[in-house]
């Protein structure tokens, strides 16, 4: 019950729990609903144990239908409730996008300021094997999606605080969990640990060259960073921990540092978030920079549902790696 | 069935008697350039939104449909609110967002708005009342949309949730024979009414252009929602009068069938039985309709003094 007080090592799926759990102790206006979310646990574990605590009134299996799933959970917000609703892959997103796009993002503005839309959508993304369809990072669609927050962890301590904050916050937040990073295990603080929305994280701090990644690419970067080390490249690795609100003071701060950029993300290039940032620094940061900026990404094809297959497209540290050398 | 007292009668025809002036008014107002906003006019459908609302209470929720300003209007908005929207002035519920589609909202009233994109009302009127259930309280959603909207896909995903749930909603749909140009059938299998057995929830068609059957219906619906009984589908049969929208130029239907339609005024019939059955005399009823159009003209005065909104209204309320 209630929050640990020290310091403990959780999964990135556990950490996500851990904050449902947290939250629905602390406020009973909280309710998680998706497919498979109950009996089930969720299909990465991340609302295991919940169905027992809380019962079936504030956990709930719905149907397959995620036009419902998303639209009713616009319905609960703007009548005195906080929902988190998962999508199962995020994959869905096409199924649900009229309800995300203009009624969780807009409902608040389009009617003047009088309702707050408090919800959260929890979209798994990323790689795993399932294909074009399921294997999609589709952040970057909900940059034009002004009134909502595009939330990206990229590990278990960010996942539980960002989570935390995301419920307490007013405003609809998308909340993207990469599904290959359920598994990874890290160090959580104990304690009422949040992590404010729009705050970005240096998650190595370095004077050579600034990459800025979010979600899977940090641990990537980070690995990335170990290696350049040794070559004498001092890098900076920035994690913006979602696309809206951008801290962008972070960003250019660390730019103005060290003049070289590096932007890393799964998802293809053309139409990536990496676009819209490189853009920013260009028109911000200009005078910073000693060499083109390079993005680090997909290439422009659906993912195939092929493991084989898949290893030759995501980028990877090694992808990160090279990119660094290829600075002037 | 259970009769209708004469006061309730009464209180009905005033609020149809409100909605026709108020489109008048409306129409007046777009031929004189001072509206700001498309229109959809509600003419000739007004026993649908009066008989729908009218057994609602003050904390019971609507969504409403786009066809008039009926269902507002019948919740208890605010005129002056819904003229400052078509003036696109900060008199406006939306506080000078105006109304190119009416976005008036009043959480006050349980008016929870509307989305362009039809169909979005079905799966906000379904969490709306998974949220009344969930907070334990005894409120009811009633839904009202169109033959057009029921086609689109929210329709099964959001009906189907809220029969599963037994939640509280009463799904009214307005079947006017006609999607925007596209009649009923050639567009729509089967009677809408029969999905409600799909769903294991009670379906009922009714005369809408009568409304006293809209509120004879929406009361049984409503008290077996409130009583957790779960959802109901009416299915009210009407015709709009005017084209979908101030403009349509209506190439899909004959002039011979718009005027065959003013026989069957809701307003105009209902008034014939309140004087036929001496509940009113045309007196009475000629006051009520002086009184209402005070009423209206006051709230375009108060609406048309509001100033427009400057560029930072972009920028307000969209983030908390």
């Amino acid at each position: 019950m209630s929050q640990a007080t020290a310091t403990r090592t959780l999964t990135f799926s556990q950490a996500i729990r851990e904050a449902l759990r947290e939250e629905m102790e602390r406020d009973e206006r909280v309710f998680v609903w998706g497919e498979d979310v109950a009996v089930y646990g969720g299909i990465y574990g991340a609302t295991a144990g919940l169905l027992e605590q809380f019962g079936p009134g504030r956990v709930i299996d719905t149907p397959i239908s995620e036009t419902m799933i998303v639209g009713a959970a616009v319905g609960a917000a703007i009548t005195g409730l906080r929902p988190v609703a998962e999508l199962q892959s995020s994959g869905y997103f096409g199924i649900a996008m009229d309800e995300l796009y203009h009624k969780a993002a807009r409902w608040r503005y389009m009617h003047g300021g009088v309702f707050t839309v408090p919800l959260v959508i929890r979209l798994p993304e990323g790689a795993k094997g399932a294909g074009p369809e399921h294997d999609v990072s589709p952040e970057a669609l909900f940059l034009s999606a002004s009134g909502a927050y595009v939330v990206i962890p990229s590990d278990p301590a960010d996942a539980l605080g960002l989570m935390k904050s995301a419920i307490r916050d007013d405003n609809p937040v998308l909340f993207f969990e990469h599904a290959g990073l359920y598994a990874y295990r890290g160090e959580v603080p104990g304690g009422d640990h949040l992590v404010p929305l729009g705050e970005a994280a240096v998650k190595r701090e370095g004077s050579d060259v600034t990459v800025i990644a979010w979600s899977r690419m940090v641990g990537e970067s980070l690995r990335a960073a170990e290696q350049l080390e040794g070559e004498g490249i001092d890098v900076e690795v920035v994690d913006p921990r979602g696309l809206r609100p951008l801290d962008l003071d972070t960003i250019l701060e660390s730019v103005a540092k060290t003049g070289r950029v590096v932007i890393a993300h799964e998802a293809p290039k053309t139409g990536g978030a990496g676009g819209e940032v490189a853009a920013i620094i260009a028109e911000e940061a200009l005078e910073y920079l000693e060499s083109p900026i390079i993005r680090v990404a997909s290439a422009d094809v659906p993912i195939p549902q092929s493991r084989y297959l898949q290893q030759f497209l995501i980028p990877t540290a090694a992808s990160v790696t090279e990119a660094v050398r290829r600075l002037d | 069935m259970t009769a209708i007292s004469p006061a309730t009668l009464l209180e009905l025809y005033e609020s149809m008697v409100t909605m026709k002036l108020w489109d008048q008014t409306a129409l007046r107002l777009l031929q004189e350039g001072r509206v700001l906003a498309g229109y959809h006019s509600g003419r000739g459908q007004e026993a649908i939104p009066a008989g729908g609302v009218a057994p609602l209470r003050r904390d019971d929720y609507l969504m409403y449909a786009h066809r008039g300003f009926g269902y507002t209007i019948a919740k208890g908005m605010s005129l002056a609110a819904m003229f400052g929207d078509l003036m696109a002035n900060t008199a406006g519920a939306t506080g000078g967002l105006g109304a190119g589609i009416p976005h008036f909202a009043d959480p006050e009233l349980g008016i929870l708005g509307q989305g362009g994109t039809l169909g979005s009302c079905f799966g906000i009127a379904t969490g709306a009342a998974f949220s009344a259930k969930y907070r334990g309280t005894d409120q009811v959603v009633v839904c009202f949309f169109g033959d057009g909207t029921a086609n689109r896909g929210a329709f099964h995903e959001s009906v189907n949730a809220a029969a599963a749930w037994k939640l509280p909603v009463v799904w009214i749909c307005e079947n006017n024979g006609y999607a925007v140009s596209v009649p009923v059938a050639e567009s729509t299998a089967g009677r809408i009414v029969d999905r409600a057995a799909g769903y294991g929830m009670p379906g009922v068609r009714i005369d809408g252009m009568d409304v006293t059957e809209v509120y004879r219906a929406t009361s049984e619906a409503v008290d077996r929602a409130r009583a957790g009984e779960g959802p109901t589908l009416i299915e009210a049969m009407c015709h709009r009068f005017r084209g979908h929208y101030e403009g349509d130029p209506q190439v899909y239907r004959t002039e011979e069938e718009t005027e065959r339609l003013l026989a069957l005024d809701p307003i105009t019939n209902l008034e014939a039985r309140l004087v036929a059955d001496g509940i009113a005399t045309d007196e009475r009823l000629g006051e009520l309709e002086v009184r209402v159009q005070d009423t209206i003209d006051r709230a375009v005065e108060e609406a048309s003094s509001a100033p427009m909104p400057g560029p930072e209204r972009l920028y307000e309320g969209l983030y908390v």
